[in-house]
């Protein structure tokens, strides 16, 4: 169909951050589909330059409101790899039950708060809230408890204080981690599997759309990669986290404020449904029942399945929260001091799996312990290039409907990736030309 | 309980809008228990759990109010139309207006909530706070501890 297209949204809403949609077709040849980032980039490297390794996760876990605990852990194993401080299985066991409360708040929040409204048609939460008050409930329900599992290992939720390189400052007690188990069984399960009935019976509005790509996630030998691991792409498989820079290759472009980054094609997914691709063998039973119960099946090529991705990562970290505390609690807590004795100065590379896909943070250290070099590649950026590729595939297969239509379209087609425009630069918008 | 709740909202890495969190530094330092203080940081949705079983809750945030920078605005949850609107410092999509205003459809909303709305010189990255916005911190500190006087005689009354 020959046809002339023009869309602009501005501000997107209901996405962490402002960036434009602009699709501009003329005569029925699509010229320009993308999502352009119009917001100044953040610079957190200088402001980290200089710093000594005490203050490098305080500086970082500020980047952003949402993801500040992915930031902090990332930052310590990134120092903790260049200064050579090794840490004990307790520090190991009790971040991962950190990272487990921070995907757990982070997916829960997008599904219910900034994807179902998109499933429903409604525009925002707040219908939902006169319509489906048990629903907004029980989400807030599940945020208090993810939060209060950060609150109890961390300190505080939002800006974790006790994560320090080498190790905490201060050990949760036996009697809140037993509390924090409780909770999980008692309220955080049932809430977990109410979410998947709840998904389920909106799975049916998720647009049916395709696009293989090459998906790029940690893999770690034992588990369900949150917590380091070696990088993995379905393309060329695992490469250690050493070379991230052969992977990532990130790139400028005219219409984004963020760089691009491409590894064996012009794009790659990061996030909930890559990992799920990646690793969704390694997952239990549970989580793997609320797949098959969302309909969400191994090497899923569809990007809005990635906020079902993130309701069965919510099901595992509640789960495996439960076997950490366990485990912690099998082992006897230790009041052990953070070992922050370096037995090396230089560069360290870390990358944790964040809620929205894989991180890496890079520093050089000098002698005295004070940085002098630091690089931070979030998993929005690395998103940007796959965004622009669905949404060149999306639109010819999508041109017959109403520009109301498409212009949802590809908003929900954003918001399903969760991208954190605050942490990539900050702001996004949509732009639809005609 | 604390018979006052005072919650800072705010990026301590953005020049003016760390106004939020450096309040709560500022009343930290001062002696007294009697007020339950939250860094919220810029994770506007969190603080909905704060206002839930509260009597007397402030907000403080740097607010775009098109005023001299500087400015303190004290709104109340009626008036939050015009602060949605005129919402362009949050950064999520959950800012502190959706956030107060999911509170008031859920029933949250403390009977007494006073948002304070500081506005800011600039918020650029890395900067600190500028010269109108830390004059506006020392009166922002006045008005909490007002707050509380008056809250405390109503309670011992």
């Amino acid at each position: 169909m020959s046809r002339d297209l023009d869309i602009k949204v501005h501000h997107l809403t209901r996405v962490e951050g402002h960036g434009n949609i602009v699709v501009n077709m003329k005569d029925g040849v699509l010229e320009k589909a993308h999502l352009s980032i119009v917001e100044p980039p953040r610079f957190f490297e200088a402001m980290l330059k200089g710093r000594s390794f005490h203050e490098a996760a305080i500086i970082t876990s500020r980047i952003c409101g949402i993801c500040s605990l992915g930031h902090q852990l990332t930052s310590l194993v990134t120092t903790e790899d260049a200064l050579g401080l090794e840490v004990s299985e307790q520090t190991v066991l009790l971040r991962k039950l950190l990272v487990h409360g921070a995907t757990l708040q982070s997916n829960i929040l997008h599904a219910y708060f900034l994807a179902a409204p998109d499933f429903l048609n409604v525009g925002s939460v707040f219908p939902l809230i006169a319509t489906h008050k048990d629903v907004v409930l029980r989400a807030l329900r599940m945020k208090r408890l993810a939060n209060d599992i950060g609150d109890i290992v961390s300190g505080r939720a939002v800006h974790p204080i006790t994560p320090v390189p080498g190790g905490f400052s201060r050990i949760p007690e036996k009697a809140e981690l037993l509390e924090i188990k409780r909770r999980l069984l008692e309220e955080g399960l049932p809430d977990g599997l109410e979410t998947i009935e709840t998904m389920k019976a909106l799975a049916g509005a998720i647009p049916q759309f395709e696009r293989e790509t090459e998906y790029i996630s940690l893999k770690h030998p034992d588990e369900y990669a949150l917590y380091q691991g070696d990088i993995f792409s379905s393309d060329s498989g695992a490469t250690p986290v050493s070379n991230y820079l052969d992977v990532t290759n990130e790139f400028v472009v005219n219409h984004s404020t963020s760089k691009h980054a491409k590894y064996n094609r012009s794009s790659y997914f990061v996030g909930a449904l890559a990992r799920w691709n990646n690793n969704h063998a390694q997952l239990g039973e549970e989580a793997l029942a609320a797949a098959e119960a969302m309909g969400l099946k191994p090497n899923c090529h569809n990007p809005y399945m990635n906020t079902i991705a993130q309701v069965v990562e919510a099901v595992h970290c509640i789960l495996d929260s439960v076997r950490i505390i366990d485990r912690l609690i099998e082992l006897g807590l230790k009041n052990e001091k953070p070992n922050q004795t370096p037995t090396r100065y230089g560069r360290g590379i870390g990358s944790n799996e964040v809620p929205r896909g894989i991180l890496f943070h890079d520093y050089t250290y000098d002698n005295k312990g004070n940085i002098i070099k630091a690089n931070c590649i979030i998993p929005t950026g690395q998103n940007l290039a796959n965004i622009d590729d669905d949404m060149m595939k999306l639109v010819p297969e999508i041109i017959n409907k109403s520009k109301a239509e498409i212009t949802l379209n590809l908003e929900m087609l954003v918001r399903a990736y969760d991208p954190c425009i605050s942490c990539s630069v900050h702001m996004l918008e949509v732009d639809f030309i005609e | 309980m604390a018979a006052l709740t005072v919650i800072g909202i705010g990026s301590r890495l953005r020049g003016d809008d760390a106004i939020g969190p450096m309040l709560i530094d500022k009343l930290s330092s001062l002696p007294n228990s009697k007020i339950e203080l939250v860094d919220a940081g810029s994770d506007a949705l969190g603080i909905l759990e704060f206002l839930q079983e509260r009597e007397h809750v402030i907000i403080v945030d740097a607010c775009r109010m098109g005023r001299k920078p500087g400015s303190i605005v004290e709104m109340d949850p009626s008036q939050i139309d015009m602060i949605l609107k005129d919402d362009p410092i949050s950064l999520h999509g959950l800012g502190l207006a959706e956030s107060i205003k999911m509170a008031q459809s859920l029933n949250m909303l403390p009977e007494d909530l006073k948002i304070i709305g500081i506005e800011p010189e600039s918020i650029q990255f890395n900067g600190s706070l500028s010269t109108p916005v830390q004059r506006a911190l020392k009166m922002a500190v006045d008005i909490v501890e007002d707050k509380l006087n008056r809250v405390s005689q109503v309670a011992e009354a």
